[in-house]
């Protein structure tokens, strides 16, 4: 298992594209030292913020987050990363493959446009997690994101494919879906807003928008082996699919073939 | 023209000496407001990228409501003359297009070419004023706000909701004008509104002709995103930290950087007139702002430097809102010697000189 370890909090935003299994497998303690890091004119590199041990395999632990450490196991392709604190905005972003956990909290945009993996933020999460950056045609497009604790407003958004399964959410929630599932305890207002396709269940939501209709409760096969899905990953949402639930149409201004689930009890 | 530094009047050479100072010792240096003529904007943009610094323009929240949806699902748009020439209907969303001149010409003109030429203007409003100065037709906005109003009216105009309503009348309306414009304004609808609203207009023409005419910022947004593209092929919030201009509307964004402790120095650009910032004089900031503004004082920042006010007294080109383009505004009075770009460049001299004076 390679390990990072912070020294101090890092000076100023630091870029972890290039910081993952594979690309520190093939380098020495000496030449991953030199990695740049940094995103300021000063060129900071790894070794001036981390401590570097390294043994070539395919675990990575960074020991010491930091809400300033950006794109920590974005495009990850294999192996794992564990960070023992925070990270900022677009954890795991394109990851392909891999498992990806945060102790901590994550910035914005976690786990934006991932086509694969899995990752895990232990505690909360902010704005966009799982959600379209500025010009992505998509948000998380196939990859599972775990949030235990809260996330911000506009989870999900443009989300594509995969699953997010989520303590708790603010307003917006599923905004401009395309496809996939969401399947949180409550959200905010306004979930699906402009969704077309794809699967909203929650315990329980704020307002809905007139653009959604309700068709009534429903004993699908498909909650069935929704409910199966889920419980490995949480039983409290398995027990939510499992549960007696209403079922909202929409949103009727777009597309009109997503579905909002929500606990009738 | 004047200039303060620590409170204290000086000269301009003073005053730019000490901000190549100030600039040359940051790490993470940002480049806000930008609310100036083009030539300024630009030098800012060369200044920004000497000292590696971010760059967010005040008009920010107003561009990107706009560039968002613009970017993943494209616009249809049309220009005040258009409007003007051809429209039979015209939805006002919103409040905030009320305060512009532009619908008292709407709301005093025919349209007289094209397919709806002499057939009567009709002017619609959601969630909008109910005064009686302007002749229209109001339908209420929904309690949860614009963009979900738009949203419950689009769903009208598909047919995926039906009965007699407020939204299916005004639905039965939009669907019935021959040339249609929805006029807004990008930062009171949201991203999510405009997008919403982008996709009405092109479900609109399926069965008719309909356009969107979005209201400009007053902050020279369009402008300098226009010289924000040429310069560096990017929308305004990019940042030189790493010798290419990198795009990211959340991590340049100067209130957040400012707020999180990340910037150390902020240099505020406002030679026309813009909202003071919160945060400018709780960091080591620069203040170049039009002379005769409330910001042109000494304690404004620690350097303030007072300059030209583009069309008053210093030429300059700028955004013209009536004619949707670029013009340049000539000094309507005795022009004055200090030129906001010319500080800049004058700092970014001074910088440079500084430089090859440490090599």
């Amino acid at each position: 298992m390679s390990t990072l370890t912070l020294r101090q909090e890092p000076p100023e935003r630091l870029d972890f594209l290039n910081v993952n299994p594979l690309s520190l497998s093939g380098l020495s303690e000496a030449d991953a030292a030199k990695l740049p890091v940094g995103t300021s004119r000063r060129g900071l590199t790894l070794g001036d913020c981390y401590t570097i041990s390294l043994d070539g395999s395919e675990s990575l632990v960074i020991e010491g987050g930091s809400s300033r450490l950006d794109r920590v196991g974005a495009s990850l392709d294999g192996g794992s990363i564990r960070v023992v604190g925070d990270v900022g905005q677009r954890l795991g972003a394109g990851m392909r493959n891999g498992s990806l956990t945060v102790t901590g909290s994550a910035g914005p945009f976690a786990g934006s446009g991932a086509t694969g993996g899995t990752i895990t933020v232990e505690g909360d999460a902010g704005d966009h997690a799982g959600g379209a950056v500025y010009a992505a045609k998509a948000g998380l497009d196939g990859a599972t994101l775990i949030i235990r604790g809260t996330a911000g407003d506009h989870l999900g958004d443009r989300m594509r494919r995969g699953l997010i399964l989520v303590g708790s959410a603010g307003a917006h929630a599923g905004a401009r879906m395309i496809a996939g599932t969401i399947a949180a305890v409550s959200l905010g207002d306004h979930p699906g807003f402009g969704m077309r396709r794809g699967t909203i269940l929650a315990g329980a939501t704020g307002t809905v928008t007139p653009s959604f209709v309700e068709t009534g409760t429903h004993d699908l096969v498909f909650l069935r082996l929704l409910a199966r899905s889920l419980r490995p990953l949480s039983p409290a949402h398995a027990d939510l699919a499992a549960g007696a639930l209403k079922r909202y149409s929409g949103d009727l201004a777009t597309l009109g073939k997503g579905e909002l689930w929500v606990s009738a009890a | 023209m004047a200039a303060w530094v620590k409170g204290g009047a000086t000269d301009a050479d003073a005053a730019v000496e000490a901000a190549a100072t100030l600039l040359a010792s940051a790490r993470t240096p940002i480049v806000a407001g930008l609310c100036a003529e083009l030539s300024a904007v630009r030098a800012a943009y060369h200044l920004a990228d000497l000292i590696g610094a971010s760059v967010d323009p005040v008009a920010g929240p107003a561009l990107y409501a706009e560039l968002g949806p613009l970017s993943r699902t494209g616009a249809m748009l049309t220009t005040p003359a258009e409007t003007l020439g051809r429209a039979d209907a015209v939805l006002i969303v919103g409040n905030a297009p009320w305060e512009r001149a532009i619908v008292q010409e709407i709301a005093e003109s025919v349209p007289t070419r094209g397919r709806a030429a002499g057939a009567e203007r009709t002017l619609l409003s959601l969630g909008g004023t109910r005064n009686g100065a302007t002749r229209h037709v109001a339908y209420p906005a929904e309690a949860d706000g614009l963009a979900v109003s738009v949203a419950h009216l689009r769903a009208y105009l598909k047919g995926h909701l039906s009965g007699e309503t407020a939204y299916g009348d005004l639905a039965k309306r939009l669907s019935s004008a021959q040339y249609g414009v929805v006029l807004y304004d990008p930062e009171e609808l949201g991203e999510l509104g405009v997008e919403m609203l982008q996709g009405m207009v092109k479900d609109l023409n399926e069965v008719t002709r309909f356009f969107a005419l979005s209201v400009s910022d007053p902050y020279q947004g369009r402008a300098l995103l226009q010289l924000s593209a040429w310069t560096t092929g990017q929308a305004p919030r990019v940042g030189f930290g790493r010798h290419v201009p990198e795009h990211d509307p959340w991590r340049f964004d100067s209130a957040r950087q400012i707020a999180a402790g990340e910037a150390d120095a902020a240099l505020w650009l406002a030679s026309l007139p813009a909202p003071r910032p919160d945060w400018l004089g709780t960091l080591p900031s620069i203040a170049i702002v039009g002379e005769g503004s409330p910001e042109a004082t000494g304690d404004a920042a620690e350097i303030v430097i007072a300059v030209g006010v583009p069309g008053e007294s210093a030429g300059g080109s700028v955004w013209n809102d009536r004619r949707a383009t670029i013009t340049y505004a000539p000094a309507s009075g005795q022009a004055t010697a200090l030129t906001a770009a010319g500080v800049l460049a004058a700092i970014q001299d001074r910088l440079v000189q500084k430089k090859g004076a440490s090599c």
